[in-house]
C-alpha cells in the first residue's frame, strides 16, 4: 500500500518526511560501509528483481493469486541495511516514474515499508535464524513485514483524519493478515529454493544479538498496531482520542504552519541526536 | 516495454525540457505544496492548477491527454477512500482526496516527462541526498526494465505450459534472483574495467543559469499566485 499524496494531512507527512530522511541517510551509510560504493549496480539490480518479481504470481486459492513484496527476502539475503537502501531505491522509482505513491509522501512510505517494514522482516531472522526455528523466523519476518508496514500505513492515514468506516478497517485488517501470511509463504519458499541452488545467497545471523535494539524494534511495531487498533475501536477515531486528551481540534485540521515549524522541531533534534551520537561514537 | 512512455518524454527539447532540473525540482516542490495545504475553496484552486499543468504539457509537447491518462493510475486507490469519505457524510473531504491526489501525481509527471531520471538524481545530490542512495535508484531504473521483461518471459512461458504451481513459482524467483545476481557482477566488473568511479555522469547537463532563475520565479510565483487569489477570493 503505497500512499499518495494528498491523503496525509500536513503535519503527518511533514513529520514523516523529517523522520525518513535521516533514517535512510543513515540506511546508505550503513550499507556503503558494508558493500564498496562501486558494488551499487549490485543493490540496483536486485532492486530491479524486486520490481520484477511482482509479475511472478503465486496461486495461493481458487482463483487468486499473490505477488512478492520482498522487503525481508532482500533483508536476509542482503542485509537490512542494503535492503532499506533497496526498498527506499524502489520507492522513488515507484513514485516518480509510476505515479504509485507519492513524492510529500516518500517519506511515510520508505518509513512504512524500507525502515520498519525491513527491519520487522529482519527481527525474526536476527532472532531466530541459527536455530531450529529457523524456518519459521523466515515466515514471520515476511508476514510480519507486511504487516507492520500496512498496519503503519492506516494508522498515518486515521492520524490524517481519513474516513474509514469500522467495517471497512476490519477488513482491510482482514486483508493485512491474509496478505501478509502469502508473503511469509512467499519468502520461505524462495529462501528456500536459493539454498538448495546456492547456500552461499543467504546470509546467516551474526551470533549474539542486541537486545536493546530488538526491544526498541517489537516496541515501536506494537505500539503502531496497538495505537490503531484503538483509534478503530472508537467511533471517530483520532478525533475521539483528540477530544479524550483535551485537544479541541483534530490533528488533521491544524494548518501549514503547525506542519512545518513541527518539522523544524523533529529535523532539529534528530540533527542534535546525531550529532552527539557520531561525537561519542568517535 | 510498453510503459517507458515516460523516458520517451523527457528526451524531448522543449523550452521545459531545456531548463536545469535543479529550478525544475524547485518549482515541483512549490507546487506540491501549495497544493498540499490547500484547504479553502480547492475546486477553484485545483481548476487554476491543472490549467498550469496543461499549459506545461503542451510547452514541453507532450500530449495532455496521454498525460491524464497516466496520471489516472492513482484514481482506483483513491476512489476506494473516496467513496469511503463520501459515505461516511463527509463528501468535501472525498473530493479533496481525489483532486489533491490526482493533481499531485500529473504534477510530478510533468516534471519527470521533461527531466530525464539522471539530471534529476543529480540534482537531488545539490539537496545532499544520500550519492550512494542516489546511485542504487540510478542502477536499478536503468536495469529495471530488462529484468521485468525477463521475468515476463518466465511468466510467458510458465503460462504456456499450463501455469506454475506455488513450488514451481518460488523455483522461478530464486533463479530470476540468481540470474540478477550475476548479471550485477558482470556489469560491477565491466563497469570496475572502464573507469566507474561510484558517479555517473549525464550525456547532457543543462547548468543553472540567469533563465533557470526567471523559469523558477514563474513556474513556482504561478501556483503560489493562485493559492492567494483563491484564499482571498469571497
Amino acid at each position: 500500500m503505497h500512499i499518495p499524496d494528498g491523503f496525509l494531512s500536513t503535519p503527518v507527512w511533514a513529520a514523516l518526511d523529517a523522520l525518513a530522511a535521516p533514517a535512510a541517510g543513515f540506511a546508505a551509510r550503513r550499507a556503503q560501509h558494508g558493500f564498496d560504493e562501486s558494488k551499487a549496480p549490485l543493490l540496483g539490480v536486485m532492486g530491479a528483481f524486486v520490481f520484477a518479481a511482482q509479475m511472478i504470481n503465486f496461486p495461493v486459492g481458487v482463483g487468486t493469486s499473490g505477488h512478492l513484496v520482498g522487503g525481508a527476502l532482500l533483508a536476509c539475503t542482503l542485509g537490512p541495511a542494503a535492503a532499506s537502501v533497496v526498498m527506499t531505491a524502489i520507492l522513488a522509482i515507484q513514485a516518480l516514474v509510476f505515479q504509485d505513491g507519492g513524492v510529500l509522501a516518500l517519506g511515510a512510505n520508505v518509513l512504512n515499508m524500507a525502515v520498519v517494514g525491513v527491519l520487522a522482516g529482519y527481527l525474526p531472522y536476527h532472532l531466530w535464524g541459527r536455530g531450529r526455528m529457523r524456518k519459521a523466523a523466515i515466515f514471520a519476518g515476511g508476514a510480519f513485514s507486511v504487516l507492520a508496514s500496512a498496519v503503519l500505513a492506516l494508522a498515518e492515514l486515521l492520524l490524517s483524519g481519513v474516513h474509514m468506516p469500522a467495517p471497512a478497517m476490519g477488513i482491510s485488517l482482514g486483508l493485512f493478515a491474509v496478505s501478509a501470511l502469502i508473503e511469509g509463504a512467499i519468502t520461505m519458499a524462495v529462501v528456500g529454493a536459493l539454498e538448495k541452488i546456492q547456500p552461499g545467497f543467504v546470509r546467516q545471523p551474526a551470533p549474539g544479538h542486541s537486545v536493546l535494539v530488538s526491544a526498541l524494534g517489537i516496541t515501536a511495531v506494537l505500539l503502531a498496531a496497538g495505537g490503531v487498533v484503538f483509534a478503530s475501536t472508537s467511533p471517530d477515531g483520532i478525533e475521539h482520542l483528540a477530544m479524550q486528551a483535551g485537544i479541541a481540534k483534530p490533528l488533521s485540521s491544524y494548518g501549514g504552519g503547525a506542519g512545518v515549524a513541527g518539522t523544524g522541531l523533529i529535523f532539529l533534534l534528530l540533527l542534535a541526536g546525531g550529532r552527539l551520537w557520531r561525537k561519542r561514537s568517535a | 516495454m510498453s510503459y517507458n512512455a515516460v523516458e520517451e518524454w523527457s528526451r524531448g527539447s522543449s523550452p521545459l525540457h531545456r531548463r536545469a532540473a535543479a529550478a525544475k525540482l524547485f518549482s515541483l516542490t512549490v507546487f506540491l505544496l501549495v497544493l498540499a495545504t490547500a484547504q479553502r475553496r480547492l475546486p477553484l484552486l485545483a481548476g487554476a492548477l491543472a490549467l498550469i499543468l496543461i499549459a506545461g504539457f503542451q510547452v514541453a509537447s507532450i500530449p495532455p491527454l496521454a498525460a491524464m491518462w497516466r496520471a489516472a493510475a492513482v484514481l482506483p486507490f483513491t476512489g476506494l477512500f473516496a467513496v469511503m469519505s463520501w459515505m461516511s457524510g463527509n463528501p468535501t473531504h472525498a473530493v479533496e482526496l481525489m483532486l489533491k491526489s490526482y493533481l499531485s501525481a500529473l504534477t510530478v509527471l510533468l516534471l519527470v516527462g521533461t527531466t530525464p531520471i539522471p539530471e534529476l538524481l543529480g540534482s537531488l545530490e545539490l539537496v545532499k541526498a544520500p550519492r550512494f542512495l542516489l546511485t542504487v535508484v540510478q542502477f536499478l531504473y536503468r536495469y529495471l526494465f530488462l529484468v521485468v521483461d525477463e521475468a515476463a518471459h518466465m511468466r510467458a512461458a510458465a503460462a504456456a505450459r499450463g501455469g506454475m504451481t506455488f513450488q514451481a513459482a518460488s523455483g522461478a524467483l530464486a533463479v530470476l534472483f540468481v540470474r540478477s545476481h550475476s548479471r550485477a557482477e558482470a556489469i560491477h566488473r565491466a563497469m570496475t574495467a572502464r573507469g566507474f568511479d561510484g558517479r555517473f555522469r549525464p550525456l547532457f547537463e543543462h547548468p543553472f543559469g540567469a533563465k533557470d532563475v526567471q523559469f523558477a520565479a514563474v513556474a513556482a510565483g504561478l501556483p503560489l499566485l493562485a493559492r492567494v487569489l483563491t484564499d482571498w477570493y469571497r
